[in-house]
């Protein structure tokens, strides 16, 4: 024989059902909560901390650049250099890669014939966009100029690159203010 | 239901939570360990904004550690197996909305893996089974706490 429950005995049952559910799901979201809080003071504890916004790996690969040409002036390791003459015979042999640290406006203006624009103020985003070219000539000998005189931002790119594993890096110190004074040749425009 | 029935649908509860917390408690250990690069696993599904990314990242991992050590304990197994079901349908969304947009990602579910769309097959299947053991733990707790009651 089977007892068949009547619809106003189910009715109480089933609306004791939906409030349990409605009450575990509460503590679903409390326990949400509680997870996130533990991950954000684990996190801040961390060795490697995360930022509290996603960076996507080629924003932090500029942000790892972007350090790496911001250390002040003080602290610049000193480079190998080169001077006007061992320049002036790398450029015409075409036996190093020429890059210039200047910001591309004054690179725009007037640059040493060959020469890439690797601005110190906008290093990641050239430095993406020279990579090909960088890598091609990774075992190259590598000649880095900026204004001359005080400039400091071919040391920082030479820096920044020896320390990305570009081993043959050095720094033409006289930059384009010598190289100018010198009357040699210079070329326009973005060298694209 | 004869009182040897109802010993074996608690053996089969607590070794279908065994099972399922085991599951949660290993997936959470691998987020932990490298919580940046289960963020890039998160970003590749192009679902989420930036500013939401790294908090999952970081509070995914206490959420399903939690789960897990709640469905070991009887009092707890409810909540657990609620929580189960419902990040189940989270993932079974993102990883369904994923496959229909014909991408290709490794989901960082269990650590790093190649990107591969068999493999995420495979976890939307096992999200699947997630999702009934939960809803059979849970519906039997249920049913358990209301037979309790006056």
């Amino acid at each position: 024989m089977s007892i068949v429950t009547p619809d106003s005995a189910r009715l109480p049952q089933a609306r004791g059902f939906g409030s349990q559910i409605l009450r575990d799901l509460a503590g679903v979201a409390l326990l949400a909560i509680a997870s996130l809080a533990a991950g954000l003071v684990v996190n801040r504890f961390s060795l490697s901390p995360l930022p509290i916004v996603y960076q996507a790996p080629e924003q932090r690969f500029d942000a790892e650049l972007t350090t790496l040409v911001a250390a002040a002036p003080f602290k610049i390791a000193p480079a190998a250099t080169v001077g006007l003459e061992e320049f002036r015979s790398a450029v015409e042999s075409k036996s190093a890669l020429i890059l210039d640290a200047r910001p591309s406006v004054f690179f725009e203006q007037g640059h040493v014939p060959g020469a890439l624009n690797l601005a110190r103020d906008d290093f990641a985003h050239d430095y993406r966009d020279l990579a090909g070219v960088l890598q091609v000539a990774h075992d190259k000998p590598i000649i880095v100029y900026c204004s001359g005189g005080e400039c400091h931002d071919s040391r920082l790119v030479a820096n920044a690159l020896l320390s990305l594993g570009f081993g043959n890096v050095s720094v033409f110190t006289g930059g384009w203010d010598a190289w100018s004074a010198a009357g040699l040749p210079a070329s326009t425009g973005s060298g694209r | 239901m004869t009182p040897p029935d109802n010993a074996r649908r608690n053996y089969a509860v607590l070794a279908v939570s065994i099972a399922v917390a085991a599951v949660f408690i290993y997936a959470a250990i691998d987020k932990i360990r490298d919580p940046l690069q289960f963020a890039d696993s998160t970003a590749a599904f192009a679902i989420l904004p930036a500013v939401f990314i790294n908090l999952l990242a970081l509070g995914l991992p206490p959420f399903e550690i939690a789960c897990g050590v709640l469905l070991l304990a009887p009092p707890t197994r409810r909540i657990g197996a609620l929580a189960v079901a419902v990040i189940s349908v989270v993932f079974f969304t993102a990883l369904a909305s994923a496959l229909l947009r014909g991408l290709t990602l490794d989901c960082g579910c269990f650590g790093v893996g190649a990107p591969s769309r068999p493999r995420m097959w495979l976890e939307l299947a096992l999200d699947v089974a997630l999702f009934s053991a939960a809803l059979f733990i849970y519906l039997r707790s249920i049913t358990r706490l209301s037979a309790r009651a006056p």
